[in-house]
């Protein structure tokens, strides 16, 4: 077997990785090519499932989940739906679930404000909204989101009233969230690419509201 | 005697409701194996060989310290690496050598791209 045969990464095939390997790989990053280069001589998956994979990855952004938030604001069958199954709705706009995760879709009102967090890991609706912010990721946001939201959010120059109630829903492997928030007042004419284009991945994690000053 | 209560209350995931600092809202672009490792954790769930909770277990596995220390992809190839072991999938020198292998392998193609 020629050497290069199972290494997706290699420069001949991703002469954009060019700059990445001028400097010697890492201890991890040799442990990560060896893992993936042994699995495929071992034939338990394919090198080019990687590849897929990581262009799976690229494909997945916010922009996703800004589209699923634009169509439920101006359609309330899709909104009854996306709450009632959000993996399934989410599926109607042609976003696939390239995993066994089931989607809740947390809804915004005048009365309750959702955040997301994962206080374990950093489980996240990758499928909808691409790879967690670092800071989702960190302990910080994992260990105050849940005792002291209000305080957190304010970290994030959101301050939600008093008589709102902040409801924090904690991710697991299965089942992660996505909020949908409230859509701003002064957003009637606008068409529902005008609105995605409002919507962005701190709002869905929670974290800030919409508002029509983020689209410009 | 040594208060070890704590140790056995939490284990090193277990975060949530802990004091901890403000939120630095920090982020970067994964490094090209960082975004391999993911795309690994996610075709090692496809086929069953580790799924999400097994992945996660296996962080928790390596202790406290490396917890702490190592970054968030090096927790899982880690991880991956440590449960690929158990399951009698790898052997820890088959890894060593094919890291070595992969090491020697980058050395010559630099010194080709340098002559």
């Amino acid at each position: 077997m020629s050497q290069h045969d199972h290494d997706p990464a290699h420069e001949h095939d991703q002469p954009h990785a060019e700059i990445g390997h001028a400097e010697k790989p890492g201890y991890y990053d040799l442990m990560e090519t060896a893992v993936r280069e042994l699995l495929v001589e071992k034939r338990l998956f394919g090198a080019d499932e990687i590849r897929r994979q990581i262009e799976v990855l690229d494909s997945r952004t916010p922009a996703l989940g800004a589209k699923v938030i634009a169509r439920a604001w101006v359609d309330p069958e899709f909104r009854a739906r996306l709450l009632a199954n959000g993996r399934a709705a989410c599926e109607e706009l042609g976003i696939s679930f390239y995993d066994d995760t089931q989607l809740i879709v947390l809804e915004n009102t005048d009365t309750v404000h959702n955040l997301i967090v994962c206080t374990l890991c950093s489980c996240y609706p990758r499928p909808v909204l691409g790879l967690p912010p670092d800071w989702y990721k960190l302990k910080a946001y994992r260990s105050r989101a849940v005792s002291e939201p209000r305080a957190v959010l304010a970290e994030f120059g959101t301050n939600i009233p008093n008589d709102v109630e902040v409801r924090v829903s904690d991710s697991t492997a299965i089942v992660r969230y996505l909020v949908l928030p409230r859509r701003p007042v002064e957003t009637d004419n606008y068409s529902e690419e005008q609105l995605a284009a409002l919507v962005t991945r701190d709002a869905m994690i929670g974290v800030i509201p919409v508002t029509v000053e983020a689209g410009r | 005697m040594t208060e070890t209560k704590h140790l056995l209350n939490r284990l090193p995931n277990d975060i949530g409701g802990l004091p901890a600092d403000a939120i630095q809202r920090v982020d970067h672009e994964l490094e090209p194996w960082e975004k391999r490792c993911h795309a690994l954790a996610d075709v090692l769930d496809f086929h069953k060989i580790i799924n999400t909770e097994e992945k996660r277990r296996g962080v928790e596995a390596l202790g406290a310290e490396m917890v702490g220390k190592l970054t968030y992809y090096e927790r899982w190839i880690a991880a991956f690496s440590n449960i690929l072991f158990q399951k009698g999938i790898l052997t820890p020198s088959e890894l060593a050598r094919k890291m070595d292998e992969v090491a020697a392998r980058w050395e010559r193609d630099d010194s080709e791209r340098t002559p």
